[in-house]
Parts: structure tokens; C-alpha cells; sequence
């Protein structure tokens, strides 16, 4: 069976080559970070995620600093902000280093005109993922489409096919996981969708509406099917081994020894 | 690996260089500008007779039981005569240690260089020690420093480039210390390394300079090198597949056959998981694991801190991919281990390192069983609610925690690096440096860290409301909880994620695993209705029957044992009282302390 933590491993869409960089060491020569950089653009147009050879990028300028790109730095972290509840937004942050304070000053030394977008950029992804973090969805999209997010949304996530749809994604997740039914209003602010966009996304999830009430229902799984159990305790043979050798030991011979 | 190449190829040129210098120094002196020469000749001769001069004072100056013993370990050396080196490497040395040299070091190896025939491997092998006493007693300066990263190629070179594998024997625990050493070496450069206000100017230079030294590709290439050499993933692989010993050998082939590079081979597997931890990439650190069984029998190695040192990493990487039961899972298996081998163990320094790591997993425990509650191994948790049962407490109630868990997570991380140093060859970025320093990586990792756990806060409180309830009204909740209704139908579904969570069930590599629900108390949210179940778990019987059992067999055994009763009348009822009156004493601790009884029946076994 795949699981899912196997398919985070190893995406099913990962190509022979990336899997080779991802697990050799291959992974260590700077001058595959262009490979590496390719499949990353490609994953961003084609609603592909590949959590583990992005940070193999980030381990990359970790190690290289001058090979340092915050555009691919932004654009895995995007990547990244969707796959919540899974860590993947911390695990890169944790390759950053000391980065966003020290790059700024060479960077905007070596070209002023072009500024490291990504110390302005990165409070405000972190924000987001937060709010994830938190299902805070409808605060979520307030902030995604306020003024402060406009350079993230104008120059990044606009690129990043289905990065909204992503986003609806998590929110799926998270409402299948903890409702039997919803009302369509609640889900709405959520998905950030209202009248017939909301019902045709319902549909396409395979969730049923009622037109009457307007509530949403999820259909059962593993996560929204609860159950009172009571674990009965089962005794393994080994924990009897003691007893029943002593047995064996000791009560032949006393018998007949009387 | 080009990269990687280059790096180790780098190290070897600056060696050559050196060489090569003497060369060049010597033919110009033949060359035949002989005015010149002969004066630098003298002024060479007359510092090396200088240099010599004052060897032998310092020769002179070791005590002759060291002198003798360095004469001895250097024969166990030549004779691989493991028995003799481990007698010499665990004993002899820290003996002599305690005390000639507790405080100050060793005879440098040129000191003691007659004495072994200036043997240069035994050489590089007697520095190993030299630095690491330098390091674990002492203060290493800078000069330390770069000359035990030296030493340290000088021996991987050896070990790795000479011509086939070297014919040397090392006891395994020496081989796990080298890369342990090595490690610890690299983390301590890096973190004084990134203390730039406290160098001297001169230290300053040279860390302009040697930049190359210590570098973390120059460390992980030392481990991948051995790891490839040694064929010890294709090793590890072959046996789970249950190859045969003569296939394996046909697979691992002329070096992974010998202990001496098997071994190190698997130690840097492990020393790869600490230094991906040290740098922050727990997904790699778990990676490199892949054909590493977790299992306390390992076939390879019996070397405890080797263990340690494996769970210890390995349960915090599952901490920082918020995989809090497989963490938990870890932890209760090496510290129940620990507590097992305390009886036998009780040797020296291994086992005071052991033991502060041990207690650095409680409380890493601690942190994983707040996030994550479940029912868990009574052993473990009773000592962690000894050591640490105020900051479970509370860390158990949400936001005010926090403080608990900071300290906590300060405590038992390892002591994170930066990949690279301070910009030391550029004075003015060094500046810059100095005025804004970075966040300290264990402060980074801290905050990433507290993010996860303020995002949960809000669950035990809202865990406590619900196991009060079947169903319960939303609104009425939020009333309870004096909280927006959608706020808080928000932090249910954060409850729900936190009681979900991805566990290595069956699976072997140790980044897979499974979706499994974490918690007794789970929800269901219908439009507004919160509905409630919780699973409990029936009495447990077992134990108590198994106990009791084995206490009754114990009894009968005593009955059994005692010697007949003599046939005069007085004697006789007197024994039957007392055979009476022995048995339900026996059992009233039975009823009581089921513990005492389960020690005392393996005793009598």
C-alpha cells in the first residue's frame, strides 16, 4: 500500500533523474541546483508538489551561498504554505539559515535597483501559513487579498497554478476530517466561494448540497466516523512464559517424590 | 560528488604543498648559491637543534609509567591485538590521564615520537587523543583547532586513499568515539566559529584564511566517503534481504568485509542523521537513515552511546516533523533500555554522557506527551513526572506553557550550527556582522518550534470542555468558553488535526508511516452539534493474575523446600502456624506493590 507519508516522500510524478539528485549525493554538487530549480518552476505550472527535492535547493544555497535565489526561495515556500497540517513550511524554513538579515545587505550592495524581495516577503508568508496552521481560513483570505499581500499575489502566486485551489484544498481537509454536515454559508467562508461557484466546487468534490436548507453534506470517512471503543487488553504468550516453564520445572518431580 | 571531490582533493593539495615546500627548499639549497644557502642552512640547523633541544627536555620531563605505556599501546598497536589496545584505549589512558594530566596535555606527538619509531600512524592515532583530552579537559585555542582538524584528515586519508584497506584493528567503541569525536569536533568550531566579537585580530586572519577548515563539506564528505567505501548501505540492504555471509562479502567486497571499515561506516550513517540535525534538515537526517533498522540488537555494533546517539537524534527529527507518537515511541525504547542496562553499566565518562543525554530525552518527552497526549509506558512517565512534572503541568494547559516548553526545547535540542562562518575575509560585512548579528540557529528552530505549539494551544482547554459531554451545542460551548462561535468551530478543527497524525506503523524506512489518530477523545462536528466519543481502555487484569501467579508458584516452592516436620507433637503445630502465617505475609505486598514482587521473582529465578 502507498501511504501517504510515502508519496510525500517520493511523489509518484517525480522523475527518475530528480530521484537520483534526491537520494544520492549527487544531491551536494552545485551544479545540479539548476535541475533542481527547473523541476521547481515545472511543479509551480503543473499543480505538481515535491516537498523533498525543494529542499534539496534550500540545502543547496544552505551550503552555496552565492548560489542564493530568493524567487525560487519564494516560490518554494508557496509551495510549501498548502501542504499544511503537514510541516513542509517550517522543515524550509529551517534550511533559511541566517539568510533573510545578511543576504540583504550584499545583495542590494551588488545590485540596488533590484532589492532581495524575500525579507519583506517573508513576514507575510509566514502570516499566511499561520492562519492555515490555525484554520483561520476566512481570515486567511482577508489578509491573501489585502494590500499588504498585493507584491506576493502580483509577482508570485499568480504564477502558481492552482495556488487558490490548493489553498481550498487544506480547507478541505481540515472540514472532512471534523464535520458530518455544514452549512453552506460557513463552508462558502472557507473556500472563499459563494452561490453557484460554492455549489459547483461542492459537486466536484463529490459532496452533496440541499438546495432547501443550503447545508453541505461530507460524506463519511475514517476521520468523521466516531466511535466509543473500550480497548480490552490481550495477553501475548511471552508474558506467560515465566509461569508456564515454572510449572513445567517443578511439578512432575514432587509427586513423585512422595 | 564533483563538488565533493574537489573539496577532499583540496585538503590533499594543501598537504602536498607542504611537501612539496620542503622540497623546494632543499634542492635551492643544492643549487649552488652557496653564500645564501650556507647561511640559511645554519639558521635552519640552528632552530631544529633548538627545536630538538627543547624535545628532549620535554622528553625528559614525561614520567617514565607514561613513557612506558605509550611504548606498549604503540606494540598493541603494530600487533592489532585488540585485546591489548581496548585495555590501553578504555583503562590505560584515562588512568594516566587522572593522574599526569588532568590538567594540562599530553606530550605532543613529536615529543614522544622516539619512542614509537616515529610511527606515523600510531602518530595520528596518539593525536586523536591528544585533541580529544584537549577538547573534553581543557580549553582548545585556535591553533587546536585547526591542527585537530588536520589530524583528522591526515587519518581519513589514510584510511580512505591508501592503496586497498589499511591492515589496521581499532576496538569498535575507539571507532564510534573517532566519529563521534569528529562530529562533536565540527559542531564546537561552528559555534565558536560564529562568536566573532570575542577573536583576536590574529584569529580573525586566520579564519579568513582557512575557510576550508572544518567546512561542512569538507565533514560530510569525510562520512559519505567512508559510507561508500565501507558498501555499508549495500551491506545493510543485503542482510534485511537475507543474503547469505558469502554473498555479502561478494557485495561489500574487500573493504566492507574488515570490522575496522564496516564499522565506520555505519557510524557515519548515524554521524550523518546528527550533523543533517545540527544544520536543521530533519528530512534528511531521517533519509540517510533509510536502511538503518531501529533496533537495540543491531548487528552491528554493541556500542551503547552509539544507540543513544541514534534515538536521541532520531526522536527529535520525529519531533520536528510534528511526528510527536513516533517521537514518543522512540524515547520510551532507549530510555527503557537505559534503565535496563544501568545495572551493568556504570563505566566512567560514556556513562555520565549517557546519562545527560537519557535525561534530555524525559525531557524531550515531556514536550511530545503534552503535544500529543496518550497513554503511555508507566516506567517512563513516572520518572518524567519526577524530573519534569511541573512544566508537563504546565505545559498541559495551553498558551501559559509556553515559557515550559522554551525552556524545555532550550535544554534537550542539540546544539545547532550554521552552515556557514561569519564573513571573516571581508572586514566590513564583518562589521555588519558584528552590529546585527543573526538569530542563533537554536533560537530559530525554537520559534519555528513555538509557532506549532501556539497554533495548539487552544486544545486542552477545549479537550477538557468535551470529555465533559456526549453532544454539545456549538454556541453553547463558545459560551462556556467566553468565545466566537466560528473562532472556536475553528480551533475544533484544529483539535482534530492534532489528534491526527502520520506514524510509522509496520513500515521500515523511517519516513514513511500512516495517518492514525493520536487521541482517546475524538469529535464530530454535524452543523452546529458537537457530538463526542471517547474510547477508554478496560481494566487491564493480565498483569495482576501473572504477578500473583508467579508469587503463588514462589510460595508453593518455600513450602515445598522446607524441611519435613519432625513427628513430636509440640514442634509440629508450631511449624503449621508458622507455614500459615508465612504465606498471606508473603502475599500482602503482592496486593499492594505488584512492582517489589515482579523484582523479587527475578532474583529467586
Amino acid at each position: 500500500m502507498v501511504t501517504t507519508a510515502a508519496n510525500w516522500v517520493a511523489p509518484p510524478t517525480r522523475p527518475p533523474l530528480i530521484e537520483t539528485l534526491v537520494s544520492g549525493v549527487d544531491r551536494y554538487n552545485p551544479s545540479n541546483v539548476g535541475i533542481l530549480e527547473d523541476y521547481l518552476y515545472h511543479q509551480i505550472r503543473s499543480q505538481e508538489y515535491d516537498c523533498l527535492a525543494n529542499l534539496a535547493i534550500l540545502k543547496l544555497y544552505q551550503f552555496n551561498p552565492d548560489l542564493y535565489n530568493p524567487d525560487v526561495v519564494i516560490n518554494i515556500l508557496i509551495k510549501a504554505l498548502t501542504s499544511a497540517p503537514f510541516p513542509d513550511f517550517s522543515l524550509c524554513i529551517s534550511l533559511l539559515d541566517e539568510r533573510p538579515a545578511s543576504a540583504t545587505s550584499t545583495a542590494a550592495a551588488a545590485n540596488p535597483d533590484e532589492p532581495d524581495p524575500l525579507p519583506q516577503l517573508l513576514p507575510v508568508l509566514t502570516q499566511l501559513h499561520g492562519l492555515l496552521q490555525q484554520c483561520r481560513f476566512p481570515r486567511f483570505w482577508a489578509l491573501y487579498r489585502s494590500d499588504a499581500v498585493e507584491a506576493l499575489r502580483d509577482n508570485y502566486t499568480v504564477e502558481c497554478v492552482g495556488f487558490e485551489d490548493a489553498v481550498r484544498d487544506v480547507a478541505v481537509r481540515a472540514v472532512k476530517a471534523a464535520f458530518t454536515s455544514i452549512s453552506s454559508e460557513r463552508l462558502g467562508s472557507y473556500l472563499d466561494l459563494s452561490g453557484p461557484e460554492l455549489t459547483a466546487y461542492v459537486e466536484k468534490l463529490g459532496w452533496t448540497i440541499d438546495a432547501a436548507t443550503g447545508v453541505v453534506s461530507v460524506p463519511p470517512n475514517p476521520d468523521n466516523q466516531i466511535e466509543s471503543t473500550v480497548v480490552q487488553e490481550s495477553i501475548q504468550l511471552p508474558q506467560l512464559t515465566k509461569v508456564i516453564a515454572h510449572a513445567a520445572q517443578t511439578s512432575l518431580p514432587v509427586v513423585s517424590a512422595v | 560528488m564533483a563538488q565533493q571531490r574537489k573539496v577532499w582533493e583540496a585538503d590533499l593539495d594543501e598537504d602536498f604543498q607542504d611537501v612539496d615546500l620542503n622540497l623546494a627548499i632543499g634542492t635551492y639549497g643544492q643549487n649552488g648559491l652557496y653564500d645564501d644557502a650556507q647561511s640559511r642552512v645554519d639558521e635552519a640547523t640552528l632552530l631544529a637543534l633548538q627545536q630538538q633541544m627543547a624535545q628532549q627536555a620535554a622528553f625528559a620531563q614525561i614520567p617514565d609509567v607514561v613513557k612506558r605505556f605509550i611504548a606498549h599501546f604503540h606494540q598493541a598497536v603494530l600487533d592489532n591485538n585488540l585485546a591489548e589496545i581496548t585495555v590501553a584505549y578504555e583503562s590505560g589512558w584515562n588512568r594516566l590521564t587522572e593522574k599526569f594530566y588532568a590538567k594540562t596535555e599530553w606530550p605532543e606527538a613529536e615529543v614522544i615520537a622516539p619512542l614509537v619509531n616515529d610511527d606515523q600512524i600510531f602518530l595520528i592515532l596518539y593525536r586523536e587523543l591528544y585533541y580529544r583530552h584537549v577538547y573534553s579537559r581543557l580549553t582548545p585555542d585556535i591553533d587546536d583547532r585547526f591542527h585537530s582538524y588536520e589530524n583528522s584528515c591526515e587519518l581519513f586519508n589514510y584510511l580512505l586513499n591508501s592503496d586497498g584497506p589499511v591492515p589496521l584493528e581499532l576496538p569498535e567503541q575507539w571507532l564510534w568515539d573517532i566519529i563521534d569525536e569528529f562530529i562533536y569536533q565540527f559542531q564546537s568550531f561552528c559555534v565558536w566559529r560564529s562568536k566573532v566579537k570575542s577573536k583576536t585580530d590574529e584569529e580573525i586572519a586566520m579564519l579568513a584564511e582557512g575557510s576550508q577548515v572544518w567546512s561542512s563539506y569538507s565533514v560530510l564528505n569525510v562520512l559519505y566517503s567512508l559510507i561508500q567505501k565501507s558498501k555499508i548501505n549495500e551491506h545493510l540492504v543485503a542482510l534485511q534481504e537475507g543474503k547469505s555471509p558469502e554473498e555479502i562479502a561478494e557485495i561489500v567486497g574487500e573493504y566492507g568485509t574488515r570490522p575496522l571499515y564496516k564499522l565506520l561506516g555505519y557510524f557515519s550513517i548515524i554521524g550523518l542523521l546528527r550533523v543533517h540535525s545540527l544544520l536543521g534538515d530533519f528530512t534528511l537526517a531521517l533519509k540517510v537513515m533509510e536502511n538503518v533498522e531501529l533496533n537495540q540488537k543491531s548487528p552491528f555494533t554493541r556500542v551503547t552511546a552509539c544507540h543513544v546517539t541514534t534515538y536521541y537524534y532520531v526522536g527529535f527529527c520525529y519531533i520536528m516533523l510534528r511526528r510527536y507518537p513516533d517521537a514518543i515511541r522512540t524515547f520510551v525504547s532507549i530510555l527503557n533500555f537505559i534503565l535496563r542496562m544501568r545495572q551493568y553499566h556504570t563505566r566512567s565518562y560514556q556513562y555520565d554522557q549517557i546519562n545527560k543525554t537519557a535525561d534530555r530525552m524525559y525531557a524531550l518527552f515531556a514536550i511530545c506527551n503534552a503535544l500529543s497526549p496518550t497513554r503511555v509506558d508507566d516506567n517512563i512517565s513516572n520518572i518524567v513526572k519526577e524530573r519534569y512534572g511541573e512544566q508537563f503541568a504546565k505545559m498541559s494547559r495551553g498558551e501559559e506553557g509556553i515559557p515550559a516548553f522554551e525552556e524545555l526545547f532550550l535544554y534537550a535540542c542539540p546544539k545547532f550550527i550554521t552552515a556557514n562562518p561569519p564573513p571573516y575575509e571581508d572586514p566590513e560585512a564583518l562589521q555588519g556582522y558584528i552590529d546585527e548579528p543573526p538569530v542563533e540557529p537554536a533560537q530559530r528552530h525554537l520559534q519555528l518550534f513555538l509557532a506549532e505549539v501556539r497554533a495548539q494551544a487552544p486544545v486542552p482547554t477545549l479537550r477538557s470542555f468535551l470529555k465533559l459531554y456526549t453532544s454539545l451545542d456549538a454556541s453553547k460551548l463558545a459560551n462556556f468558553l467566553d468565545a466566537d462561535e466560528e473562532d472556536m468551530v475553528q480551533q475544533l478543527m484544529v483539535m482534530k488535526q492534532a489528534s491526527r497524525s502520520i506514524s510509522r506503523v509496520d513500515e521500515k524506512s523511517l519516513l514513511d508511516g500512516q495517518w492514525i489518530s493520536t487521541s482517546d477523545l475524538d469529535f464530530v462536528i454535524n452543523q452546529n452539534m458537537v457530538h463526542i466519543a471517547e474510547s477508554t481502555v478496560g481494566r487491564r487484569y493480565a498483569g495482576w493474575f501473572i504477578r500473583n501467579t508467579e508469587h503463588a508458584q514462589r510460595v508453593l516452592d518455600t513450602l515445598r523446600n522446607a524441611p519435613l516436620p519432625i513427628p513430636s507433637k509440640p514442634t509440629e503445630a508450631n511449624k503449621a502456624s508458622k507455614a500459615e502465617s508465612t504465606a498471606p505475609a508473603a502475599q500482602a505486598p503482592a496486593r499492594t506493590g505488584g512492582k517489589q514482587v515482579a523484582w523479587g521473582s527475578a532474583k529467586a529465578a
